[in-house]
């Protein structure tokens, strides 16, 4: 109970800081600080998805890509205002990926996987394709949330929207449907014997991921002010998973710290972007290989030792759930 | 040949009469009615014309050497597998070609020969999960997981993974994780005495008849260990490739010669 | 083209066969083939000799694959790891992005155009692209010999048994991990050779395995995870559902079709027309 308000606390004094830090940074890096928040958000869903319900969706990056155009194709193409856009694109993805999850939810994971990876690829060549509709490479400008290129109020926005994404996750973690999920993952068989309607819960668990990616995607199309099909590269579906496993998967912290901390690095980086790949991708394959749970795990290890000195028993990421 | 002749032995040695007359005889419709099941994988056929019903409040025990068909049978009642031909009815409904889920839903609740735990979750999630899947709310099924555990014993163990505990613990949390299902009626277990240590051996039959008494729940019990099946089950059926031979109290069943043959005649 | 793209999800169908795993780095070992084919060709062998180099190429991927699978698959069935779906996605897609991108820092961003194999010719009254006809032709012979090292040689009978039933084979005394890195090595020379092969075609580039890989993995969900039979029927079914959007329809989504084609076969069998649901209990 006590750690409990003392993670509380810290919460709200990092929250605290992130409210207060634009005033000391240059446009520039709260310009950066405001992507690395996107990311923020897709990695923390992905997370829900992969990380807690064990489902691979290989085409998070692309519900972000179709958010974004369905914005931005209403409001060139018919006209609509801009609340409106953003509220059809999240019930044009929640319909999407209700259809994608019914039909390869069914089956195991790996089904998923598949599909998702090809359906990915096949909306990025879409776009692509049909240039006098979507804009092809050069892409489509679409108005500006704030009506600024000043990104301090972006950032703003994006930090609001990441902290209730968090929490929505926190919440549905804590609930029953945390319970199933997680059961799910473990053991999809039992938990089906054990009652758990798994296609639903599955299904559920990729709507809410996916809307919320969509969502992410679309108040970035409006903070950029140009949506364009470098978004759906595979790349950007590669930088979620890459976030979400140095930071550590199946935590909450994980995805936030493994975004911030690896943004940052991509940012020193950004001269040599092939060469930050392969470090990254090598870190992930070696992560997954030796070091299963991350930046956050280690970081717990490092705060174990400090509290209880050498002989600190280590506590698991995967308990760390109440 | 010889583990079957010990089985046959023990057939012989503790064959006497456990009578629970009014649960035999009652006209009551029975809890769990087969009829003429089939069930083909390919070629094979698991399961043939096998008709089966178990009354309620009955503990029934299910025997047979090695593929003959009775992990099958529990798959086919859950609804894990397909049925080829025949039809379930539990409490006068059909339940087969129902989603596990479902039939779950209706107080079905199944374990696996090799436990199937939730393993990143702790020993209280585990119990937790079949609670939550009927609306019970969060502090009630806390309260009644504590409950169980510290009938089973587990409560030292509560708040570790289940990928920590051994074996037999891991078959006893997956058994004591059904009865969190409240309206558990019927309870259909795969060995679950195979590769448990004795003490814990005993606090699953201490359970299984706690729960028959106090509740009514109805059992099937797979199981190699006829001592332990001989204590517990009120009657007995005997599978046989994929054929029910033989049907009754450990006595009747012991001395079939049907039964007999299929444990001592060469396979 | 459509046997082409065979060559694709048969290379990951045989992998799943025997590890149950996707190599999701596929299309990177056919873009490696393509390299390495790009390379020999134009520097060592001349266009000439391009079968050599298909073959070397073949060897290569093999090779990688096969070191691959010994360092990062095989702690999988050690027992080191303990999610295992979930370490063999994210560890090959990690590596897909690793190959991609060290080929971009190796050869630039660029488009490499290789020599054509063979000069354009007639079939008929059709004029076609004698480089197509050498890929198909060269598809067909590789799978042919694929076919007769996985029917009729000990070690493909033994593969056929790793696939069905690994502790059975285990108990056989045959070494499983030796056979996995084999197999992984195979999965992935198919791939390699067929960027070898299709080099002319698709020319060569970091990004140019994504588009065989696409359609590799709706074959492979088309005709069901882990059956061969099923990718040759789900091949030619893709290929004519292509070819008939096109012709009906809109030519420049060609890719859209395929996709469309997969949802229907999800829709009515979710198993793909040769796969079948397994047996976990």
């Amino acid at each position: 109970m006590l750690k409990y308000r003392f993670n509380s606390v810290g919460l709200l004094l990092l929250l605290l800081i992130a409210i207060v830090l634009p005033f000391y940074l240059a446009d520039y890096w709260i310009h950066s600080l405001t992507v690395a928040l996107y990311y923020v958000i897709m990695a923390v869903t992905w997370n829900l998805l992969g990380g807690y319900t064990g489902q691979f969706s290989l085409s998070h990056h692309t519900f972000a890509v179709i958010g974004s155009y369905t914005s931005a194709l209403l409001i060139i193409r018919i006209g609509t205002p801009l609340w409106m856009g953003i509220v059809s694109s999240c019930i044009f993805n929640a319909f999407i990926s209700l259809l994608l999850g019914i039909l390869c939810l069914r089956m195991r994971g790996i089904y998923l996987a598949l599909t998702t990876w090809a359906f990915a690829e096949i909306v990025k060549s879409y776009i692509r394709m049909d240039f006098q509709f979507t804009g092809g490479d050069r892409g489509l400008n679409t108005p500006l949330f704030f009506k600024t290129i000043d990104p301090l109020p972006y950032y703003y926005l994006f930090l609001a929207f990441a902290v209730i994404t968090i929490l929505i996750i926190a919440i549905i973690m804590r609930s029953r449907i945390g319970y199933y999920i997680r059961a799910i993952r473990n053991d999809e068989l039992a938990a089906q014997a054990m009652g758990v309607n798994t296609v639903r819960w599955k299904v559920f668990s990729f709507m809410v991921a996916s809307v919320l990616a969509s969502m992410a995607g679309t108040l970035y199309g409006h903070f950029i002010g140009l949506v364009s099909p470098v978004l759906g590269e595979f790349s950007e579906m590669a930088f979620i998973i890459i976030f979400v496993v140095i930071g550590g998967m199946r935590s909450q912290a994980g995805p936030v710290v493994g975004t911030i901390s690896v943004r940052f690095l991509a940012e020193v980086l950004r001269k040599w972007p092939e060469v930050r790949m392969v470090i990254f991708a090598s870190v992930v394959i070696l992560i997954m290989r030796f070091f299963n749970g991350g930046l956050i795990e280690f970081l717990r290890k490092v705060y174990q030792r400090i509290r209880h000195g050498k002989d600190g028993e280590s506590v698991s990421v995967f308990q760390k759930m109440e | 040949m010889g583990k079957t002749e010990n089985l046959f032995l023990f057939f012989k040695k503790w064959s006497r009469g456990k009578g629970i007359e009014e649960i035999m005889n009652s006209q009551s419709r029975p809890l769990l009615d087969i009829k003429n099941l089939v069930k083909d994988f390919g070629g094979l056929r698991a399961l043939s014309n096998v008709s089966l019903n178990i009354q309620k409040g009955e503990i029934r025990g299910l025997i047979g050497p090695n593929g003959s068909g009775k992990t099958t049978m529990i798959n086919l009642i859950t609804g894990i597998y397909n049925i080829s031909g025949g039809a379930i009815y539990f409490s006068q409904d059909r339940i087969d070609g129902l989603q596990p889920n479902v039939i779950a839903g209706r107080g079905v609740i199944r374990t696996f020969q090799i436990p199937r735990v939730f393993k990143d979750m702790t020993v209280l999630e585990n119990m937790m999960v079949p609670a939550l899947c009927q609306q019970q709310s969060m502090a009630e099924a806390k309260a009644r997981a504590e409950e169980l555990l510290e009938f089973s014993l587990l409560t030292r163990m509560k708040d570790e993974p289940a990928k920590n505990l051994s074996g037999g613990q891991n078959m006893l949390l997956q058994i004591v994780r059904g009865f969190m299902k409240k309206d558990l009626r019927l309870y259909l277990m795969d060995e679950p005495f195979s590769g448990v240590h004795e003490s814990i051996k005993g606090i699953i039959i201490k359970n299984i008849k706690a729960m028959n008494q106090e509740k009514m729940i109805t059992f099937l019990i797979v199981s190699h260990e006829m001592t332990t099946v001989r204590n517990l089950c009120h009657r007995i059926s005997v599978l046989h490739k994929g054929e029910l031979i033989s049907q009754g109290t450990m006595e009747e069943v012991a001395n079939d010669p049907l039964v007999i043959d299929a444990y001592l005649g060469g396979e | 083209m459509g046997v082409l793209y065979c060559l694709m999800s048969l290379g990951v169908n045989f992998i799943y066969g025997i590890m149950k795993v996707i190599n999701w780095a596929i299309g990177e070992f056919f873009m490696i083939g393509a390299y390495v084919q790009y390379l020999l060709i134009v520097f060592f062998l001349g266009v000439r000799y391009w079968y050599i180099g298909v073959l070397i190429a073949a060897l290569c991927t093999f090779l990688l694959g096969a070191l691959v699978q010994k360092i990062l698959i095989k702690p999988m069935f050690v027992g080191i790891i303990e999610e295992k779906m979930e370490y063999a996605t994210i560890v090959t897609i990690a590596m897909a992005i690793l190959f991609r991108n060290l080929a971009i820092f190796i050869g630039g961003p660029f488009i490499y155009t290789p020599p054509d194999y063979a000069p354009p010719t007639r079939i008929g009254p059709l004029p076609v692209s004698g480089n197509n006809v050498i890929a198909f032709i060269g598809t067909i012979i590789i799978l042919a010999f694929f076919f007769y090292f996985l029917k009729r040689t000990w070690i493909g009978k033994a593969f056929q048994a790793v696939s069905q039933n690994r502790p059975g084979v285990l108990t056989a005394g045959i070494d499983v991990l030796k056979f996995d890195m084999i197999a992984f090595g195979i999965g992935t020379a198919l791939a390699g050779a067929g960027g070898a092969l299709l080099a002319p075609v698709l020319l060569v580039y970091p990004l140019c395995g994504v588009i065989p890989t696409v359609r590799g993995f709706e074959i492979i969900v088309i005709g069901g995870l882990g059956s061969i039979p099923g990718v040759f029927v789900a091949g030619l079914s893709l290929g004519i559902a292509e070819s008939l959007g096109a012709a009906f329809i809109n030519p420049s989504f060609v890719d859209i079709y395929g996709f469309g084609l997969l949802m229907l076969i999800l829709l009515i069998k979710p198993y793909g027309l040769f796969g079948k649901p397994e047996r976990s209990v």
